[in-house]
């Protein structure tokens, strides 16, 4: 048997979720975003939070190490109820790194309450399609569930509330 | 302990299981030669599955029949979808990024024109 045959949920449990997105730029400009320090502190967010870079390597094997930091109102009040301290030391490296081709991602999820340490691995594939690129991002939920359920709870119900507030 | 949906599938022989239990109910024997696993083995894994709510079980006679249950499966979607969500933002975030840049690099360039 092979997995690809596999229930509907059953992929996506064991799969991945793939998010592919077209912008009207250069895919170099699309590398920096996620390349320099500037760039990634520019969207990382998430929602209601500020990244501050402390290392960043543009190399394969580099180190990408950030404080993520509640600056929203909201978002504070969130983590205060959560009994999250409002900064994050997040550590992680490119383990993959084909300048405007491809990089992936590595987080060590080592903040976790009674879980052991390990590592979540974003994918990002990036390609010029006239004067388009695409970026195509995958990701490994199934790997890290309890990070991702904490997260994706916190933040969505801080999502819900800046919806209605910018809406 | 109670296992999440993702734990529960995480393993090969229980997804073998559930692809086996796609078609409908099925005995133990059927499943055993459909997923080709041990009777052992499959009902160890039986077991994990229905105590996390994957699989129902019920008499039929001198049988008993296994078959799926959808809750697992929808909170799985559900949780998929609140992660996909999460990440769409993220990228929209991205995209205004990408434009204020683009906005910023486009006013430095047309200002020696004037």
């Amino acid at each position: 048997m092979n997995d690809t045959s596999a229930f509907a949920a059953t992929d996506k449990a064991q799969a991945k979720v793939v998010i592919e997105r077209t912008y009207r730029a250069r895919v170099e400009e699309l590398w920096e975003l996620w390349t320099t320090k500037a760039g990634f502190e520019s969207w990382w967010g998430p929602e209601g939070f500020r990244v501050e870079v402390r290392a960043l390597e543009a190399r394969a094997g580099g180190a990408l190490e950030y404080d993520m930091i509640a600056d929203a109102p909201d978002a504070i009040a969130a983590m205060k109820s959560m009994g999250q301290p409002l900064s994050h030391k997040t550590r992680g490296r490119f383990a993959e790194f084909k300048p405007v081709e491809r990089l992936t991602l590595v987080h060590v999820i080592d903040f976790i309450p009674g879980s052991e340490p390990y590592e979540s691995t974003i994918e990002v594939d990036f390609r010029a399609t006239g004067d388009h690129a695409r970026m195509v991002v995958t990701l490994h939920p199934h790997r890290d569930p309890q990070w991702t359920k904490m997260s994706a709870e916190g933040f969505r119900s801080q999502l819900t509330k800046l919806d209605k507030r910018f809406s | 302990m109670q296992l999440n949906p993702f734990e529960t599938l995480a393993d090969p022989t229980r997804r073998r299981i559930v692809e086996a239990l796609r078609g409908g109910e099925r005995q133990v024997g059927e499943i055993v030669d459909e997923a080709g696993i041990h009777q052992s083995g499959v009902s160890r894994h039986l077991r994990i599955l229905h105590e996390s709510g994957f699989v129902s079980v019920r008499p039929d006679g001198q049988r008993r029949l296994y078959a799926l249950r959808p809750e697992p499966f929808r909170e799985l979607d559900a949780w998929l979808a609140g992660y996909r969500r999460l990440w769409e933002a993220r990228l929209d975030r991205f995209g205004a990024a990408l434009e204020e840049r683009r906005r910023d690099r486009g006013a430095t360039k047309k200002e020696p024109r004037k």
